[in-house]
């Protein structure tokens, strides 16, 4: 620092400017700028070596706010502190002092008048302090915005030398740059403050993967989302310790097709936490490239748990709810039921008391006793009636019949099971064909079998948590005349003795569920004239697959549908007694 | 002389019961009467001489029940034995509270019937 100065001092006003000394104020400036010290102690720095390479000269920079309409602040460590804290006073005490409005005048122009008000205010003090004459210059950004003042103030009246105009050029411009550098430093961490705030309120957090290095960036939130510490870089691997077993094979495959194809990735998973608690994560993440040409992902991750569990606790109220209907529905259809037939019932052991008792007389009454057999017989022809009426109830709905292509009512299932699916860690892969010829049939019905083999598939799957829960759907033509849709598990597979019953009603092998999805699925096929069935995979896991003729040019309306809809319960209520 | 022979009527919908449960009453010894619904009952002249009424509680109309309160209301009192294809705790407690003689639900036995019916009879 002194050789600094001394070599400063020969920067002398009057003489040519010497380049070396204004080049090593510059290096000085950005050395302090890049130590990250505040401006004040960087301008002030400034001040002291104009002072000191200048004799016979005091400079001071005087800041403006932002919208320069008011001081922000004086430096001048060659001036007298009193005469400093006067014009401070002058600067908070009127707030737009000196120059209201001055934002659209010239800079010049303001400068002019800040400085007659401030040498009006402290002339007194000026010259008892043996300060003489005062020449000022603005201070401006690259954009010409007015930033502040240097004043620099000349002691000695026998030296009337003006300071060097080109010079004190190249002293605003070192001026401006620190002013400019801090305020942008400034902005910069604001904006990253405000970005900080506003991850933790959302509980997103963002991250940058360079693919080819696997260098990470990765957001404050994110650190605290994933419990990491700040401190250390983290790592792919770190990465992984912390994702829940079962979705581990997912993210390795969005890892994987990100690495080999650089596509946009957009799913969602679970961490473990080291205290066992489960977060679930959305993960939204776009591939670019950077200027060398290097894949690179930015994306943000959101912690999801508190959504995601309160629509769990709704789906299990859900679906708690759907089950008490169905066994609320099921429990009046079997009163029904039974009412009907216990009518014909009570007839039949009427009959035959009656015939027994016809029979034991000494001199038995034959005919009678015929009649009355005659009678009981009726009765079960009854009970059986009532039987086929009600039958009959469930096969009175004619389907609704439209060419429906497959492949696009899959689709718009999907869209509808895609968070149902990847919530139960299914990774569903397609295989639509997209000329498929369209099928005859009830739209609804057939997207009602596809819902529940997809759902079916993705529940086999919830324990498996060894390999991936591959889920394949496929359409294809299936010979000339039909077309197959085939949905492939990699789930616990079948049982021998389950294929032959799962496709009857009331039969499951879950714990939950009534077993009346397949038997519903195969009858809206059949009524299709098409056929459901299942079959063991070679792997693990099963597929089902139902096949349905194509339409024919001038098919006439189906017949009628046995799974059309359910009956309603008033339907059921046959008669009554 | 002949034994004046006791009369049991019978009120249900269901033409199983109303061809079936007289064809055992006879072979007990009883006349029968059998009515598909309230209003014809009431109508006719049976009300007057019936021993027993067997009265199904879900007919069409004027149910069961109802029945019974038109009955005493008109200040008739015949023992009803009540039947019904549908248990319901709640009824059978209510009916029995107000003095029926039973509440049987189909298909019930011949012995439970005559059981219900010999108490009827001898409350008459």
């Amino acid at each position: 620092m002194k050789d600094l100065n001394a070599s400063l001092a020969t920067m002398e006003p009057t003489t040519a400017c010497s380049g070396f000394g204004i080049a090593q104020v510059g290096a000085m400036i950005g050395g302090l700028i890049h130590r990250g010290r505040p401006l004040s102690i960087v301008l002030t720095n400034l001040c002291e070596l104009i002072d000191a390479a200048a004799k016979g000269y005091s400079s001071s920079v005087l800041l403006f706010d932002r919208a320069h309409t008011r001081l922000r602040h004086i430096i001048g460590p060659g001036l007298p502190a009193a005469y400093n804290e006067l014009l401070e006073r002058r600067a908070v005490r009127c707030d737009v002092w000196p120059c209201e409005g001055a934002a659209s005048d010239e800079p010049e122009a303001i400068v002019s008048r800040v400085m007659s008000d401030t040498l009006q205010v402290g002339k007194v003090l000026a010259l008892a302090y043996g300060l003489h004459s005062c020449q000022s210059w603005p201070i401006l950004s690259l954009s010409g915005e007015l930033l502040g003042i240097l004043a620099i103030y000349q002691r000695e009246t026998a030296r009337a030398t003006p300071f060097h105009a080109a010079l004190a050029q190249q002293l605003t411009d070192i001026a401006s740059f620190a002013i400019q550098r801090k305020r942008s430093e400034e902005a910069l961490k604001k904006s990253e403050a405000l970005l900080a705030q506003a991850q933790r309120l959302s509980s997103t957090g963002s991250f940058c993967w360079h693919v080819a290095t696997n260098e990470i960036t990765w957001s404050q939130e994110l650190y605290r989302i994933f419990e990491f510490d700040q401190t250390a870089p983290v790592t792919l691997q770190q990465i992984a310790t912390r994702v829940l077993l079962e979705d581990a094979p997912l993210v390795r495959t969005m890892f994987d097709r990100a690495r080999s194809d650089g596509i946009d990735l957009d799913y969602e998973h679970r961490l473990q936490m080291p205290d066992r608690s489960v977060k679930y994560l959305r993960v939204v993440a776009n591939g670019t490239r950077d200027q060398d040409g290097q894949l690179e992902y930015i994306g943000a991750i959101q912690d999801v748990t508190e959504r995601r569990l309160s629509e769990e606790a709704l789906d299990t109220l859900r679906s708690e709810l759907a089950h008490v209907a169905r066994v609320t529905s099921l429990s009046a259809l079997t009163a029904s039921i039974a009412h009907e037939v216990n009518q014909p019932l009570l007839g039949i052991t009427m009959n035959a008391s009656t015939c027994l008792r016809i029979l034991a007389a000494d001199a038995p009454n034959l005919d009678l006793a015929r009649e009355t057999v005659g009678r009981a017989i009726r009765d079960c022809q009854r009970a059986s009636d009532v039987i086929s009426r009600l039958r009959a109830l469930f096969a009175k709905k004619r389907c609704t019949t439209e060419l429906v292509d497959l492949s696009e009512a899959t689709r718009e299932v999907i869209a509808l099971l895609t968070s149902e699916l990847q919530r139960r860690g299914a990774m569903l892969h397609l295989g639509l064909v997209d000329d498929l010829p369209p099928v005859k049939g009830d739209r609804v019905q057939l997207q009602q079998v596809i819902l529940n083999l997809l759902l079916n598939a993705a529940e086999a799957m919830t324990a498996i948590n060894d390999r991936p829960r591959q889920l394949t759907i496929r359409t294809e033509r299936d010979g000339g005349e039909r077309v197959r849709l085939s949905v492939q598990d990699a789930g616990v597979g079948l049982e021998p003795q389950d294929v032959d019953r799962l496709f009857d009603a009331f039969y499951t092998t879950k714990s939950s569920g009534m077993g009346i999805g397949l038997s519903v699925s195969r009858s809206i096929i059949e009524c299709h004239d098409g056929r459901l069935w299942a079959e063991a995979n070679k792997g693990p896991g099963a597929t089902f697959s139902f096949s349905i003729p194509r339409a024919r040019e001038s098919a006439p309306a189906h017949g009628h549908c046995p799974a059309a809809r359910r009956p309603a319960l008033a339907e059921c209520a046959v008669g009554n007694s | 002389m002949m034994i004046p022979v006791s009369l049991i009527s019978l009120v249900d919908d269901d033409q199983s019961v109303r061809e079936s449960l007289p064809g055992l009453l006879m072979q007990l010894g009883y006349a029968v009467r059998a009515f598909a619904a309230a209003d014809e009952f009431l109508a006719s002249d049976a009300v007057e001489q019936t021993r027993c009424l067997i009265l199904d509680v879900a007919i069409p109309g004027m149910s069961g029940p109802e029945l019974k309160q038109e009955l005493l209301h008109r200040g008739v009192r015949i023992p009803i034995i009540f039947i019904t294809a549908q248990s319901n705790e709640t009824l059978r407690t209510r009916l029995l509270a107000q003095g029926a003689i039973d509440f049987l639900v189909k298909p019930f036995s011949d012995t439970t019937l005559v059981e219900a019916l010999d108490k009827a009879l001898r409350e008459s």
